[in-house]
């Protein structure tokens, strides 16, 4: 680092702390936002940083000036933070940043408008960033990681300054996504639970008044919960809300969607189009899609455990596994297409002895009990329309609609 | 090599690895002995909170061995600079000093009252107890208050005499002395549950006052799950009105000692990828949640994206998913074929109860899709469903389904019946487990206290010698 001379690091210190009070002044949210940004990493910031480790007394500055002081305790915890950042101790900056996140809300609360609603929401992305990093630091020294858990106690409180009637309140579903994305992190997704109620019941709130962008990430975000709990046609719902009103060039975020929606859409027997598979490269769910087209059950257990891993840890893994009974349907479509052709009169029998060696075929040992257990399960959840007779052991399918079609319904 | 009380101040001024401090090198390390010789090294702690100098810890550096790091270090540190404590939180941790099942003083007091458990009566007097035979109770005795959890401490330490906790060997004793009882025949199960039941919990109350998280505490927990497994089972062959709720209460408290056990597991990763037990105890996560559906908690999905990959590649993590897999298609044939010829009898304990419903949904598929003219013979079924025969008929008669003979006496389902329902009481399917392979005797073996630790696994390691 260059000589940083005690006059340089003063005026620096004196210039930032002059841009805090006239933003507040002249109520003009992007300057103030710009300087608690440190994800941002931005020179100016990284350089008034510097001038605090030089100059080490900054809140003697703070209290000199009447223009500073009325904001004593948040600029001085904002000063704390931005100088521990710094360092790169990052825990410490977590302290002082959530201290000054408090000095700040209690501000915020004052000013009628929302013209600083902008601020609040870098506020509350950044204290979130920066107790991720803290607890990385405070696990990597063999501590207990919490901060993050604070930081969600901390944008509690938010939210709860933003739950009233006025204009502030558009605000409050940023906050509740940042919410989720520390929930999903944690662990805790029932924590969610308790702030979707809130959005989705109360009457300040109204959902179209939000900005768009804040919408996508709400639904998205539920509609993972919804895969999670298997409620399809409602995961079907709001992913499809997601994925629809996504900005088309964040292709990032809509393979995100992509990747839980998929799943969904095939469990209500919607098979995505191969240029969208390769597009977003989730070409993961190639061969899966292969399978359920030609009713390969071979190649769908082949490609749940080629990409075991990756489906376990996003969780779709058990939504992808059910599709078994599915692909079973479109096997025994196939063997009714060949025997329909071989002998039309015949068809609709399909004996177990068939579909046995059809399996021994795809490389699948089953016995005949077994096969006749899949056959009832397929009957009784209408994947197959007929019956079974057990001592004859055939399948007699019905001569209308043996195989009907799932219609966006997910199997029972 | 010997520790001093000043390793503490010495660390803090290295918060990572030390050299001074040795590491004894294997994996499995000893905890320190509660007494008045110096304790014998553990492997280097990196767990050390920032300051420790104002932390009311007890006067020996008897922290045990463990890794799992004090949850409230943090907010300790930040306490110190405002200069207060939140209502309850610990002061540091204690070390227990009481060389008896149950202090002095609690047994004293419980004698004059006369709240001497049947077990804990001397020759049957209810004003008389003994060293021997008195246990220490557990605290707060409403239900609300059965959190155990080692994020929770509900009893302030503010409060908490050494005396009155008893320090890890005469826990581990305890622990061995209760578990005995299981097998007493002179009560029935439900009194010996209920007495069990909330001495354990006293002693997951004095293993968290100590913040004791070793091996040896994994043990006693792994121990304790298997205690309320085993319950789980053997309640549901107890009649009488207050048994549901043992029952849920048992679950509830299975629940909270396994998240509590998967915690320590956690804990100690570090030194320990993956202990001897962990697969087949997460494998029971698997099997509780088998039916996901009105589950507060958070479902399997989620839960599967945050386990450690060690464990979902073990055997019997493979089980509960096969398992899982087949409960959820339905199908009861590789079902109750995987269940009687893998679980382990901890894992079918949990089990049992799916088993009767894959069965009783196994004739329900079969009286709804099976050709009317052919009824179903029951010697075909029985076999399907692993049921005697004569078991299977009053099944079939509890789902409300009529069986028909033929002139051979061959007894057969008739199907397409319209009455189909869940059978309502709990259908004892004993037969079941006779079908299995891994057909178990009495299990005295496991709990007892002699050869207890040669017989580590459950005394599975037997059932492997008599296979």
């Amino acid at each position: 680092m260059a000589y940083l001379s005690m006059g340089e690091a003063h005026r620096r210190i004196t210039e930032y702390l002059n841009k805090f009070s006239d933003a507040v002044l002249y109520q003009d949210v992007t300057s103030l936002a710009r300087l608690f940004s440190f994800s941002s990493n931005s020179p100016s910031l990284l350089s008034v940083a510097d001038a605090l480790n030089v100059f080490q007394d900054a809140n003697r500055l703070i209290k000199q000036s009447d223009k500073f002081s009325q904001f004593g305790e948040i600029l001085a915890q904002l000063l704390r933070s931005l100088q521990s950042y710094r360092l790169g101790n990052l825990v410490d900056a977590y302290h002082a940043f959530e201290k000054f996140a408090n000095a700040f809300i209690q501000e915020f609360r004052n000013w009628e408008s929302a013209w600083a609603l902008e601020a609040l929401y870098v506020i509350a992305y950044e204290i979130r960033v920066l107790a991720e990093r803290a607890d990385r630091e405070l696990a990597s020294n063999g501590k207990s990681p919490e901060k993050l858990k604070g930081a969600g106690s901390f944008l509690m409180k938010v939210f709860g300054v933003l739950a009233g009637k006025g204009p502030k309140r558009v605000g409050a579903l940023y906050v509740t996504c940042q919410l989720f994305k520390i929930y999903f992190k944690l662990g805790t997704v029932h924590l969610c639970r308790s702030v979707i109620r809130s959005i989705e019941t109360a009457r300040i709130f109204d959902f179209e008044e939000f900005p768009r962008r804040d919408k996508v990430t709400y639904m998205y975000y539920t509609g993972r919960l919804e895969v999670f709990n298997e409620n399809f046609p409602a995961a079907d719902h709001k992913l499809s809300y997601a994925f629809a009103n996504c900005n088309p060039l964040r292709e990032e975020n809509i393979r995100m969607i992509l990747k839980y929606l998929i799943p969904v859409k095939l469990s209500l027997g919607i098979l995505p189009k191969a240029w969208i598979l390769e597009k977003y490269n989730l070409l993961e769910y190639s061969n899966v899609v292969q399978a359920l087209k030609r009713g390969d059950l071979r190649l769908l257990r082949h490609a749940l455990q080629e990409h075991e891993h990756q489906f376990l840890r996003s969780g779709v893994y058990l939504v992808l596994e059910k599709l078994e009974l599915q692909v079973y349907q479109r096997l025994l479509k196939k063997i009714y297409i060949i025997q329909k052709q071989k002998d039309p009169s015949k068809a609709h029998q399909l004996k177990l002895e068939v579909i046995v060696k059809a399996l021994k075929w795809l490389e699948i040992d089953m016995d005949l009990d077994e096969v006749e257990c899949i056959m009832t399960i397929l009957i009784y959840k209408n994947l197959l329309k007929g019956y079974f007779a057990h001592k004859s052991k055939v399948v007699v399918l019905s001569k209308q609609d043996p195989f009907p079609k799932l219609n966006g319904k997910p199997v029972g | 090599m010997e520790e001093s009380g000043r390793r503490r101040q010495q660390r803090r001024n290295h918060p990572s690895t030390t050299s001074s401090s040795s590491t004894t090198g294997s994996t499995h390390f000893r905890s320190q002995i509660f007494s008045s010789n110096p304790a014998r090294t553990t492997q280097s702690s990196n767990f050390v909170p920032r300051s420790t100098a104002t932390i009311g810890t007890a006067p020996h550096n008897t922290r045990n061995s463990g890794h799992l790091p004090r949850w409230k270090s943090e907010t300790n540190e930040n306490n110190q600079r405002e200069g207060e404590k939140e209502a309850g939180e610990e002061v540091g941790s204690i070390v227990g000093t009481c060389p008896f099942m149950c202090p002095d003083g609690e047994r004293a007091q419980r004698e004059r009252l006369r709240d001497l458990a049947v077990f804990e009566r001397l020759n049957g007097d209810p004003r008389k107890t003994s060293p021997a035979l008195a246990v220490k109770k557990g605290r707060g005795g409403n239900a609300l208050e059965l959190s155990t959890d080692l994020n929770i401490r509900t009893i302030s330490l503010k409060y908490v005499q050494a005396s009155d906790v008893r320090p890890l060997s005469v826990l581990e004793d305890t622990l061995n002395y209760l578990l005995n009882l299981m097998e007493s025949s002179e009560h029935p199960f439900e009194v010996v549950h209920d007495f069990i039941f909330d001495r354990t919990r006293s002693i997951r109350q004095d293993l968290s006052m100590q913040n004791i998280v070793s091996d040896r505490a994994i043990c006693m927990y792994e121990k304790m799950v298997k205690f309320h497994v085993v319950s789980h089972h053997r309640l549901r062959s107890c009649g009488g009105s207050s048994i549901s709720s043992l029952h849920y209460l048992n679950m509830e408290q299975l629940s909270k000692t396994l998240a509590s056990l998967y915690l320590l597991y956690e804990a100690n990763h570090g030194t320990n990828p993956i202990y001897e037990n962990e697969a087949e105890f997460r494998s029971l996560y698997v099997l509780l949640h088998l039916d996901s559906k009105g589950q507060q908690t958070e479902s399997l999905s989620f839960w599967f994206s945050r386990v450690p990959s060690l464990v979902m590649k073990s055997k019997e993590m493979h089980f509960a998913r096969q398992v899982l897999r087949f409960y959820r298609m339905g199908n009861y044939r590789s079902f109750l074929c995987t269940v009687s010829a893998e679980a382990s009898y901890l894992q079918y304990c949990i089990i049992e109860h799916y088993v009767n419903e894959v069965q009783a949904l196994a004739v329900s598929y079969i009286n709804n899709c099976c050709y009317k003219l052919h009824p179903y013979p029951l010697e075909h079924l029985s076999k399907l469903l692993m049921m005697k025969e004569s078991d299977l008929e009053s099944f079939c008669h509890a789902c409300g389904l009529e069986t028909s003979s033929d002139g051979d006496g061959n007894k057969s389902l008739p199907t397409k019946q319209t009455t189909f329902c869940n059978p309502r009481e709990v259908f004892k399917a004993t037969s079941f487990w006779d079908f299995s392979s891994r057909k178990v005797e009495r299990l005295t073996a496991f709990f007892e206290i002699a050869g207890l630790l040669a017989l580590k696994y459950m005394g599975l390691g037997y059932f492997k010698l008599v296979k």
